[in-house]
């Protein structure tokens, strides 16, 4: 291990960042930051309409904090987050005891049928499943159950990444087989061995699903639309209405998915350094 | 294990050894039955409503028997056929400048320093997740009608500021390029760890350009993860609906536009057009998983030799 850092340190060129490295990183980086920093300004202002804005104010957030629409759709859209979330890490879970302990075979299938979605997103997927659904007349044309089936297959690609991951680091086959041996069931040993075993590498997968659903506005507006706003919908329809609510609600969202985002990056850091 | 203690166990007719065999299979069955739930789910929202709108592109619109009638018309109706146009265009020129940016960024950011290169990083791990309807909206505030930039473009008399329409297909381009160059970046900065400084030294002793040394020695072997992050851009594009559909609406010819105005539309639902659009999308982003798996697979091969 220690070997493999040195050789990386050594394949890099410098120490000492070159001028114009420092150039074109900061351009891009500035390119990248830019639309953010103006929204947030803009948030911040009572107007823009010169060079510089005038008449700095915390009116946007006031408004967007007591309004209880903007409430609802958090709500809303947590319970989206981890509902359809942990219907994904059960399903899975379940599933790969069968791939670890009793037909490695079907491995391959899973593969397949989970990176599925991450091929063809948000739209097919959607639109696939309302044609499918709408109009039946049963529970599965209900919208909500059409959505949480929707977010269940959006976020499958990303989990059972993390899952798969987890479960080869420690080699779950050879630890159900060693707890087989000492007289524990399979399924006993897959819940009391390998599952607590492998939560910290769930943990970082399912963090990185939940900043996808609450980014998500596609499934959310063609699946349930105004029926069950989200926040990404709620932003889309104050849009036209009010910019300065919807700069406040993007500096929302975007804060809330850059704190998942610091959360995810730090637990990956320091399962690295372990 | 199991498998062969059961065979065995088989032809013996000792009754023990039937018990035995009985429990051992009736364990793998339920074994199995932990795997029907997601089964279940899969086949329900995955499999079904891909094959429901293969079904709604096979079945006429007039006619309404099995046919490519749907297919014919989405190739002959002008609205559609520069829909594909539009899509593959803005989704290719996208990809194209955002692998050009992105390969200097990640050239640059791995000959920094380790405080530069982690400051960078954090920066296109933030700003990756600024896409869809906030992004249009960041976009909107900085160029549209009213924007920021437009302003100073006309009280500073420049006019490709003060003239710029994001409300148009270049509009779109420069979101597009926008949400590509992170995700890019983030994709080709690890394949630059495999270039090795013995080249560079290798290449100048024996009287290399530095130009030689970049078109010859360093594109060429990260040309596997360059063509394969290339085709993640492409299907990247292709798929996009939110940053779209918010700045346009459904007033602009785009694949994914115009199949969900066919399913969700305000006047009537057309699943045999819809479903026509879609499989054509479907069959697009397919051929980019086929050309990135290819291209993972060599990228990877390559660096096996560690």
């Amino acid at each position: 291990m220690s070997s493999k850092t040195k050789a990386v340190e050594a394949a890099a060129p410098g120490k000492k960042t070159p001028l114009a490295a420092k150039i074109f990183l900061g351009i891009v980086g500035l390119y990248l930051l830019v639309p953010f920093l103006t929204t947030l300004v803009y948030s911040l202002f009572v107007e823009w309409t010169d060079v510089l804005p005038s008449g700095f104010t915390l009116r946007n957030y006031a408004e967007l904090f007591t309004n209880s629409t903007f409430w609802l759709s958090i709500g809303r859209t947590l319970i989206l987050c981890l509902v359809s979330v942990a219907i994904t890490i059960v399903l899975l879970l379940l599933a790969m005891y069968v791939v670890v302990a009793v037909n490695r075979k079907l491995g391959r299938f899973m593969q397949f049928v989970c990176m599925i979605p991450y091929a063809l997103q948000g739209v097919i997927l959607s639109i696939g499943i309302i044609s499918l659904y709408t109009g039946t007349g049963t529970i599965l044309s209900n919208r909500m159950f059409m959505l949480f089936g929707a977010y269940t297959i959006l976020v499958l690609p990303y989990i059972y990444q993390g899952i798969r991951n987890a479960l080869n680091a420690i080699d779950a086959n050879m630890l159900i087989q060693a707890a087989e041996m000492l007289g524990c069931g399979r399924f006993r040993a897959y819940v009391q061995v390998v599952l607590p075993n492998i939560v910290s590498g769930i943990l970082v997968s399912s963090l990185l699903a939940e900043s996808i659903v609450f980014g998500d506005f596609v499934l959310a507006n063609n699946i349930a639309g105004t029926n069950y706003q989200n926040i990404q919908v709620f932003l889309q329809a104050n849009m036209a209405r009010s910019s300065g609510l919807s700069s406040a609600i993007v500096v929302v969202i975007f804060l809330v998915v850059a704190a998942v985002t610091a959360i995810v990056l730090k637990l990956q850091r320091s399962s690295q350094n372990r | 294990m199991a498998e062969i203690s059961q065979t065995a166990a088989a032809p013996a007719a000792g009754e023990p050894a039937t018990a035995q065999a009985r429990s051992a299979k009736s364990r793998r069955w339920v074994g199995y039955v932990a795997f029907l739930p997601f089964l279940l789910v899969i086949v329900g929202y995955e499999l079904l409503p891909l094959a429901q709108l293969v079904l709604d592109s096979l079945i006429g619109k007039e006619s309404g028997t099995l046919g490519i009638e749907n297919f014919v018309k989405v190739f002959t109706t002008p609205l559609y056929q520069q829909s594909i146009i539009n899509s593959v265009w803005i989704s290719l020129v996208s990809a194209v400048v955002g692998i050009v940016v992105s390969f200097l960024a990640a050239r640059f950011a791995y000959e920094s320093s380790e405080r530069v290169r982690s400051a960078f990083t954090m920066v296109l791990n933030m700003m990756s997740n600024f896409s869809g309807v906030p992004l249009a909206f960041a976009f909107m505030i900085l160029m549209g009608n009213s924007g920021v930039l437009t302003i100073l473009g006309q009280q500073w008399n420049i006019p490709f500021l003060a003239d710029f329409d994001l409300y148009t297909g270049e509009g779109l381009l420069v979101l597009y390029i926008y949400f590509q160059i992170p995700l890019a970046t983030l994709l080709l900065l690890p394949a630059f760890s495999g270039i090795k400084k013995s080249w560079r030294e290798a290449a100048i002793i024996l009287r290399a350009t530095p130009l030689d040394y970049w078109f010859k020695i360093v594109i060429p072997n990260l040309m596997p993860s360059i063509l394969g992050t290339l085709s993640v851009l492409f299907s990247n594009a292709l798929a996009a609906y939110a940053t779209a559909f918010a700045v346009v609406m459904n007033n602009y010819a785009l694949l994914p536009l115009q199949i969900t105005s066919k399913f969700k539309g305000d006047v009537q639902i057309d699943a045999a057009t819809g479903g026509a659009l879609a499989v054509v999308l479907i069959i697009l982003m397919v051929v980019c998983t086929l050309i990135n798996n290819y291209f993972t697979k060599r990228a990877s091969k390559g660096r096996e030799i560690i």
